[in-house]
């Protein structure tokens, strides 16, 4: 008996070794990350589509779909344990957090090797890089506009002859158009947040157009300067669109980046900052519809300031993924159509996107350049026309600015979460408390946030 | 001597299962976060021992401060509103004749539903304008709608009451099954002399179940100093860090930085503080004794 049974154990051995070597003949395996999730039915068709003509080109690349949603609180368990798909999609503000944590792998080399890596558009490359390695490549990029809802423009009476809205250029008819709109409607003109570090990140953009800068160097060491006059005027008119013009949300410490774009999309409000890679969440998640729906430029400040704050959505890889698996990742990404380069895979898969788009209900409209290939950006342009399915009179306007020179403005550079952080809690003191003292809100988070400078920036 | 160990072979054995799990889920992961606190790390592996570096840039945070006061404050509130609910309502149900099972279970069902909705629910009761439940009921009574949440100094107290609604059932039944262990011939006893129904509860009631209600008091102490998800859901810290805690900032460490070693030094912060409390109020208890 004994001996049948190891013989029976050396053959499998045997066999199991055999069968290692034969798959060893340089089969990739790629983890795809940023595979849909089963209740999105139709993208994952079209991810199906695309799984099927990569691995006809590849066919020794085997795909394994590994949905992953990126949430800080999975994300360390699942890199730690080694199951980190090969490559997936984070949020804009971890790229520099997981590189410093080595979580991602270091891809210049690949990039270099498509010549992907002088494509990037710089400000989104900066993002992505350090020490002048690159570490992801972009799927899109934002730049921060304003959303408007024009049923409650309609409402107001706030609409021009054309059908297009009557959208305030400046804060200042900012205010008084939210007025309008919360007499004659009933709901909140603006929303505005306050409940995480999306409010924080919000606020620089109003600062910005208040002629703010909120971080300085000097002598090569950072200074906080969130106590600045302009950040005050800033924060008064974020006062008086609480107390004195009452036009924002019942609550803006409960509101988040989500929740603003229910409130577009329900009509709870008329106004929010939103950029043109968040389209999808008032049509596709709250069911708006298409007709409805502007984009328009952030109103300028009392000084003419009027940029955008801008930032990117990354797609980052594994940092076990070997070199081999990552220019497989990169060679799918060209068959989405989300890679520099156009052939007739890649005309394929944007087509398929705004075809995936049209019918879910979400505006097929231009994405940011991420990549400043021109052949790329023209053939996006003509298929963006092809499939267009909202009126481009209501997004022009918003399109036409963030093209203008020094409109664009990449995010204040250290511990930009931390400086989110301070000025969301002022935000929250400031909607909370019709009486607070603004300069001396500003003076403690100022002090609070230099320190933090002091302890983790300026000791280097 | 190796008899001893055969003739306790089966003892073993059956302890044998919880020992590998205390160890493997508690001890272990107890004593490595503990050492972690001493280390700078990326992500969870450990690069060089930095003494009380984490400990020491933990506490400069501006939001340790707040946290710290907040935690106490918790603590506080939730003895002042908290503590006493459990047992006012474990003598009311016990003197009940009929439906008792009935105000048993319901006083218990707040504890079967997931943390998470009923925190989401009470965020709906607080919620702000004319559709916050709570602002509806007032609103029926002429009261103007409130932002509940935003006001930093009734937010705490607005959550230890949502806490006490979810967690006072559970300590009833503990306290209903101390009520029921008393021996009703004290009470029969009492009433031959003439004792009323508040010289029954003063001298027979409150005094047996005395030594529970103070057991009972440190686990809420320990229970309530640990608050995370309440406020996390409800307020995430704010307004301006009113309602922020030890171990929402622990969380936040954890979870949005990826600083665990930083997040583990709160974690051992709380572990002292707990046991120098837990320890004092033992003493102080012991002293009244004597």
């Amino acid at each position: 008996m004994r001996k049948i049974l190891n013989v029976i154990l050396v053959f499998s051995l045997l066999i199991f070794l055999c069968g290692n070597t034969g798959l060893a003949q340089k089969r990739i395996i790629l983890k795809l990350g940023i595979w849909p999730e089963p209740t999105l039915k139709s993208d994952v068709l079209m991810f199906e589509k695309w799984k099927k003509e990569f691995e006809k080109k590849y066919p020794n690349v085997q795909i394994i779909p590994a949905t992953y949603k990126y949430s800080p609180d999975t994300f360390i368990p699942l890199a730690e344990s080694g199951n980190l798909p090969t490559i997936f999609e984070t949020w804009f503000t971890e790229p520099q957090k997981l590189i410093a944590g080595k979580f991602v792998k270091d891809i210049t080399n690949e990039l270099k090797k498509k010549g992907w890596d002088k494509l990037m558009n710089p400000s989104v490359k900066q993002i992505l890089s350090k020490d002048g390695r690159i570490y992801g490549v972009p799927r899109d990029a934002y730049a921060l506009g304003m959303y408007v809802n024009l049923e409650l423009f309609e409402k107001a009476g706030l609409m021009n002859p054309d059908g297009t809205p009557k959208y305030p250029k400046t804060w200042d008819e900012l205010a008084k158009t939210a007025k309008i709109i919360k007499d004659k409607t009933g709901s909140a003109g603006f929303c505005l947040l306050a409940k995480d570090n999306a409010g924080g990140w919000h606020f620089t953009q109003i600062a910005w157009n208040f002629g703010a800068k909120l971080q300085l160097q000097k002598n090569n060491k950072w200074y906080a300067n969130l106590n600045s006059p302009e950040v005050i005027s800033a924060l008064n008119f974020v006062r008086d669109l609480k107390w004195k013009y009452n036009v924002l949300t019942d609550d803006p410490t409960s509101e988040d980046w989500g929740s603003g774009f229910e409130a577009i999309a329900t009509g709870r409000a008329a106004m929010y900052l939103g950029a043109q890679d968040a389209v999808n969440q008032p049509t596709q998640v709250y069911g708006m519809s298409l007709d409805k729906l502007a984009i328009v430029p952030v109103p300028a400040g009392p000084k003419g300031h009027q940029y955008s704050l801008m930032g990117g959505t990354p797609y980052m890889f594994s940092a076990k993924a070997t070199s081999e698996e990552i220019t497989s990742a990169l060679n799918f990404l060209e068959i989405m159509g989300k890679a520099p380069v156009v052939t007739s895979d890649s005309l394929a898969g944007m087509k398929a996107d705004a075809e995936n788009r049209v019918k879910n209900g979400v505006p097929v409209i231009p994405s940011f350049p991420a990549w400043i290939a021109e052949d790329w950006l023209k053939a996006q342009e003509n298929i963006v026309k092809q499939y267009r399915n909202v009126d481009m009179r209501l997004y022009n306007d918003y399109y036409n600015w963030i093209k203008k020179p020094n409109v664009l403005k990449s995010e204040e550079p250290y511990l930009t979460q931390d400086m989110y952080a301070e000025l969301t809690k002022v935000l929250q003191a400031v909607v909370s408390d019709k009486n607070v003292d603004i300069k001396k809100l500003l003076d403690t988070a100022n002090n609070n946030f230099q320190k933090l400078l002091d302890m983790y920036v300026n000791k280097k | 001597m190796r008899n001893k160990y055969r003739k306790n072979i089966a003892g073993w054995l059956v302890m044998l299962p919880s020992i590998i799990l205390f160890t493997f889920f508690l001890w272990e992961p107890l004593i490595a976060s503990v050492i972690m606190s001493f280390y700078s790390a990326k992500g969870i592996r450990l690069e060089k021992f930095v003494g009380f570096q984490n400990y020491s840039e933990v506490i400069q945070h501006p939001d340790f401060k707040a946290a710290f006061s907040n935690t106490f404050a918790y603590t506080f509130w939730s003895i002042v509103i908290g503590f006493l609910v459990p047992i006012i309502l474990a003598i009311i149900i016990n003197e009940i004749i009929h439906f008792k099972g009935f105000f048993r279970l319901s006083i218990y069902l707040p504890n079967v539903i997931p943390g998470l909705a009923v925190a989401i629910m009470w965020l709906y009761i607080y919620k702000a304008g004319k559709t916050g439940l709570l602002n509806i009921i007032l609103g029926n009574l002429g009261i103007a709608p409130q932002a509940w949440l935003t006001k930093s100094h009734l937010v705490i107290p607005l959550i230890v009451l949502f806490m006490t609604w979810r967690s006072a059932g559970a300590t009833t039944l503990i306290y209903l099954a101390g009520l029921q262990g008393i021996d009703p011939e004290l009470y029969e006893a009492a009433s031959i002399d003439g004792a009323g129904l508040w010289a029954r509860l003063r001298y027979i009631t409150l005094p047996q179940i005395y030594n529970l209600a103070r057991t009972l008091l440190i686990l809420q102490i320990i229970f309530v100093f640990q608050v995370l998800y309440e406020p996390l859901v409800l307020t995430n810290g704010g307004p301006n860090n009113a309602s922020t805690t030890l171990m929402l900032l622990v969380y936040k460490y954890a979870f949005e930085k990826f600083d665990y070693p930083k997040a583990t030094s709160i974690s051992v912060m709380i572990a002292l503080i707990l046991m120098m409390l837990t320890t004092l109020y033992n003493k102080i208890i012991k002293e009244n004794e004597m």
